[in-house]
């Protein structure tokens, strides 16, 4: 190094200095930047002209990203094209392209419960193929901004798959007018409370107004929405994480199958059968003071044109269980294909990798969209612009990322515990019986994916 | 067979064609578009079904691969307790929907071969083609509000008649009660349409003999109509046991299933296994039962209805 | 002439009956396709109210109505069509003529209604896969041809075989070849059954769901139930949408059932054709 002394400098030194600067400053300028200058045109240029093809839901945040995507088109010359399904048949549209290799979709949308099905049988890339890639990896990517249970739930086997893009958290929300009526300033923390001093006195059979419904349809919304919230709660598990042994006939298991069944006559009858759409409709239509429902709700019961409430309306955490404070956990994420060419899997990953950033979280959250990006979310405008970011965030810090197990068997899992689940609910099977087939038949299961010897 | 049969007149009183002057092959000439198509459009899937069937397929661990496992798919369907209860339900459910249909679509099939206001009845028998027009799904979906307890309009309406009301959706009978109820309003029809081309195959002259004879529509019905009819009710049978073997859409999107398991018709259990649980292999094999089910099925019906025919 | 009225009037109020019974739902369909969401659901039901077209413009501009349509009636027009070229000249064969498989034939060709589609999507998929025509609505029109020719055969064969034979006899001492019997004799009296069929064989393929949905899944290429039901997010319904879609869909099968219904009294001449 040059020894820098004051006062005048040799004119040789100078012109050393000088020279070692001008190389230093090309040297700079002629290697490929790798933290200072990744920008996202220079990263596509290679993929200019690709066409990839993205599954999306309807639902807000898939509509704020289509809005979004002419925006990545224009910076980067990818065509992104877009296919929707309903919710029920898209594990099933993209099982059929992966298993027929028929290339229809490059961005895969992955609930996180079908992570175990999409990794194992190696449909999708591991992303640090992408992001140990410098050419690839956005600098600013900072996965740490994401909050870690969405991160977990997205690994497996220790390895990330996708990125967290529409995250859902479960959310009580409560008619404060109607609470306020039946004198409670505040809504209940825990289910006991919400049993024994909120639900006699905000049920009134003559009216046809009940104090709660819960969702509990057969299909997924049994066994996540109904089932599983009165699990964790009260003790139960789906199995133990070490040894895999079945927890679903378990003293907490019974205990939370019986608070469900007490909770039934404060809620409308024919509840077996309802959806979501049904119990956000009785909520909107004040019928109903409180619904334990996912976080995607908030825009319906907060639109004029589809609820009659909005004034009332309030949100704030699940209750908690005598056990735990499990609130209900899902989300989706966007995963590579891998049968997709290479370079469609590094153009996808590039739009998945902006779509996902901290940079288009905030706009992405103004059209209605729901992400997991922590800085974006707990932004304090944000905060207090939408009312469920507070709740959810909160709860997000204590969720749990196997709240509903994971693994490639689940999808059948699913299956026992919807039909069980809503007879036990319906009253046409015992609790202790029912939770019992529940655990054998899920034993099955287990043991013939190998899980259990 | 068939044709001897109605045209007894015909038959009576003109010479019987000389088989010789019509070459054996004219028919299979008229057949082959027909065939070859549904041969080569046909035939892939079902042999694809027959191989899956008889194999371990798993959509989500195909990486294990596919062996064959001989006829156990076909043994534990038949122990499967889902699926045999899945069976009884759709039987009952055609048992119960198929004598409703037969029996409206009859009677709406008289009123509209009658001979008074020919413009009203016109208009009735493009009418009659709406409910079947009606999107299945969409069908399902306005069930769940009509039917629904709070804010139902059946509830609502019965409400006024003063009967309490009714748990549509969330009890299990009631709920296999609105599933029936809209397949009978949305397939009536069907069976109608048939039978209005089926009673146009009566000689007018016949027709016109018997008005003469009698006055009473249900003799005429009994006695002259009726072997006419017999191959609309047949096909009629075949169709909606079919049809009634294949339904989704509307039972799905109408209850899912539920509650418990109460409307869970065969194919609702064959797509959750298919599509949720990804065993195929078993899908298959309970597919194939069924597709042996419906074709003993119609040909007791064939033999049972043809047969009154030859009486 | 009395005793004429009397008898006018049980068809009039039978009439009735039967339009108010089978256009009722359809009639609420299309009413809630113009109320706004919360409206649908007020109890007592909202009668009389401002219409409101909102739902019909989101559904036909934003979220791929239109085209879906346009789809759907290609499919259907071209299902049904090829459908009848096919299935008529079979249920010919099957209604005139005593030939040794006669029977079997009959009987296969009505199988291929009975399978189940939800195995049956696989293999087409598959199929489709294979000749590179996903997303493309001919193999649609493929696949439906197997439930809408069975349907065609088996109505078709109904109407033949009660045409007399003396018609046969006439037309081939005149000298006529098979070809003209069957286009100039047969065909035409025919046509009540040939129009039952093209209306049915018209709404199964304009309202399938599963193989559309998995064979031309893409927003380019897909019909209109797809559409209808991709609006079902699982989550929130948006049924005014819905709804607005479901009338959408429905009108056009109405129209092609009006322009062939014409078509089902023709079979009350046929005792005139000698």
């Amino acid at each position: 190094m040059i020894g820098i002394h004051f006062g005048k400098p040799p004119r040789l030194a100078a012109a050393a200095v000088a020279g070692v600067l001008a190389l230093s400053l090309s040297a700079t300028v002629s290697q490929p930047s790798s933290a200072a200058g990744w920008n996202l045109k220079d990263a596509a240029a290679p993929y200019k002209g690709t066409t990839i093809n993205v599954v999306v839901l309807d639902r807000p945040s898939y509509t704020a990203e289509k809005a979004l995507i002419p925006e990545f088109e224009k910076e980067t010359g990818i065509t992104v094209k877009t296919t929707t399904y309903p919710y029920e048949s898209a594990l099933k549209a993209e099982t059929l392209n992966f298993v027929s290799n028929s290339n229809q979709y490059d961005g895969i949308l992955a609930d996180l419960i079908w992570t175990g099905t999409f990794a194992n049988s190696k449909w999708v890339v591991p992303l640090t193929t992408f992001t140990g890639n410098p050419k690839l990896a956005d600098p600013a990517l900072d996965l740490n901004d994401f909050f870690p249970v969405w991160l977990d739930a997205f690994k497996w086997d220790g390895t990330l798959y996708g990125l967290p893009w529409d995250s859902y958290s479960g959310l009580l929300y409560y008619n404060k007018c109607m609470l306020q009526k039946a004198g409670f300033t505040s809504p209940p923390t825990t289910w006991d409370q919400l049993l024994t001093k909120y639900a006699p006195k905000l049920t009134n059979k003559s009216t046809g107004v009940y104090a709660y419904a819960l969702q509990s349809l057969r299909g997924e919304t049994q066994t996540a929405d109904s089932f599983s919230r009165f699990l964790w709660d009260f003790g139960g598990s789906w199995y133990d994480p070490k040894t895999y042994v079945p927890q679903l006939a378990s003293a907490g298991a019974v205990k939370g199958m019986e608070f469900r069944a007490k909770l039934a006559p404060y809620m409308p009858p024919g509840i077996v059968s309802d959806d979501h759409a049904q119990v956000v409709q009785l909520m909107a239509q004040g019928k109903v003071a409180m619904i334990t429902e996912w976080s995607s709700f908030y825009t319906t019961l907060n639109d004029p044109a589809t609820s009659k409430i909005r004034e009332c309306l309030a949100v704030g955490n699940e209750p908690a269980g005598p056990a735990a404070a499990d609130p209900a956990f899902g989300g989706f994420a966007y995963m590579v294909s891998a049968q997709s060419p290479q370079a469609k899997q590094e153009a996808t990953y590039l739009f998945v990798q902006w779509l996902t950033s901290k940079a288009v979280a905030p706009e992405l959250i103004n059209k209605g969209a729901v992400v997991a990006r922590k800085g974006a979310d707990t932004a304090p405008a944000m905060m207090s612009k939408y009312p469920y970011l507070k709740p959810m965030v909160a709860q997000w810090g204590h969720s749990n990322p196997d709240w509903r197990p994971r693994i490639p068997q689940y999808p059948q899992m699913s299956e026992v515990v919807a039909n069980y689940g809503s007879q036990i609910q319906q009253g046409s099977l015992g609790i202790q019986p029912g939770l019992q087939k529940i655990n054998d038949e899920i034993k099955a299961i287990l043991t013939q994916g190998g899980y259990l010897k | 067979m068939l044709a001897e049969q109605r045209t007894v007149q015909a038959a009576l009183t003109v010479p019987a064609v000389n088989p010789n002057r019509r070459r054996a092959l004219t028919p299979w000439f008229f057949l082959l578009p027909g065939i070859v198509v549904l041969l080569a459009v046909g035939i892939y899937p079902v042999i694809y079904a027959l191989w899956a069937s008889f194999h371990k397929v798993d959509l989500a661990m195909l990486a294990a691969g596919t062996p064959f496992n001989g006829g156990q798919n076909y043994i534990l369907a038949f122990f499967n307790s889902l699926f045999t209860g899945a069976v009884e339900r759709s039987l009952v459910f055609l048992a119960i929907s198929m004598p409703l249909e037969l029996g409206i679509g009859v009677l709406l099939a008289l009123y509209l071969h009658g001979t008074l206001f020919p413009k009203l009845l016109g208009v009735v028998r493009v009418i009659l083609v709406i409910p079947m027009a009606m999107t299945p799904v969409v069908v399902g979906l306005i069930g769940t509000l009509v039917f629904n307890n709070q804010f139902g309009l059946v509830n609502y309406i019965i409400g006024v008649a003063g009967v309490p009301p009714v748990d549509w959706l969330g009890n299990s009978l009631m709920a296999f009660v609105a599933t029936l109820a809209l397949q009978i309003w949305q397939w009536t029809p069907f069976v109608t349409l048939i039978l209005v081309a089926s009673l146009s195959t009566v000689p007018p002259e016949i027709e016109e003999a018997t008005v003469l004879e009698t006055d009473s529509w249900l003799k005429r019905l009994q006695y002259v109509q009726l072997p006419y009819l017999l191959p609309g009710i047949t096909a009629a049978l075949i169709f909606q046991t079919a049809w009634i073997v294949k339904l989704f859409d509307m039972v799905y999107t109408l209850t899912g299933g539920g509650p418990g398991v109460s409307t869970e018709l065969v194919s609702i259990y064959i797509e959750r296994n298919a599509f949720r649980a990804f065993d195929i292999g078993t899908a298959a094999a309970q597919s194939v039962i069924l597709l042996i089910l419906t074709i003993m099925l119609s040909n007791l019906y064939i033999r049972y209805f043809y047969r009154e025919a030859e009486a | 002439m009395n005793a004429r009225a009397v008898a006018a009037v049980p068809v009039v109020v039978i009439g009735l009956l039967i339009i108010i019974v089978a256009l009722f739902p359809v009639y609420w369909m299309m009413a809630a396709s113009v109320k706004t969401d919360n409206q649908i659901f007020a109890i007592p039901p909202v009668w009389v109210f401002q219409p409101t077209f909102e739902h019909y413009r989101h559904v036909l501009a934003d979220l791929g109505m239109a085209s879906a349509l346009l789809h759907s009636l290609g499919v259907g027009l071209a299902t049904t069509a090829l459908a009848i070229v096919l299935g008529v000249p079979a249920g010919y064969a099957i209604g005139r003529f005593r030939f040794k498989w006669r029977r079997d034939v009959w009987f296969w060709f009505i199988s291929n209604y009975m399978m189940i589609p939800v195995i049956l999507i696989i293999p087409y998929f598959l199929i489709a896969r294979t000749l590179h025509l996903i997303n493309s609505p001919v193999m649609l029109v493929l696949a439906y041809q197997t439930f809408a020719v069975p349907l065609v055969v088996w109505l078709t064969a109904d109407q033949f075989s009660s045409v007399p034979k003396a018609l046969d006899e006439a037309a081939m001492i005149d000298g006529a070849g098979e070809a003209t019997i069957f286009f100039r004799i047969m065909v035409p009296l025919a046509v009540p059954g040939i129009a039952v069929a093209a209306i049915l064989s018209m709404i199964f393929s304009w309202n399938e769901l599963l193989y559309a949905m998995i064979l031309t899944p893409s927003d380019e290429t897909r019909t209109a139930p797809v559409t209808a039901l991709s609006f079902l997010g699982g989550y929130a319904i948006p049924w005014g949408d819905l709804m607005a879609a479901g009338s959408l869909i429905v009108l056009p099968v109405i129209v092609f059932a009006v322009l062939v219904s014409r078509y089902l009294v023709r079979g009350l001449t046929l005792g005139a054709v000698k």
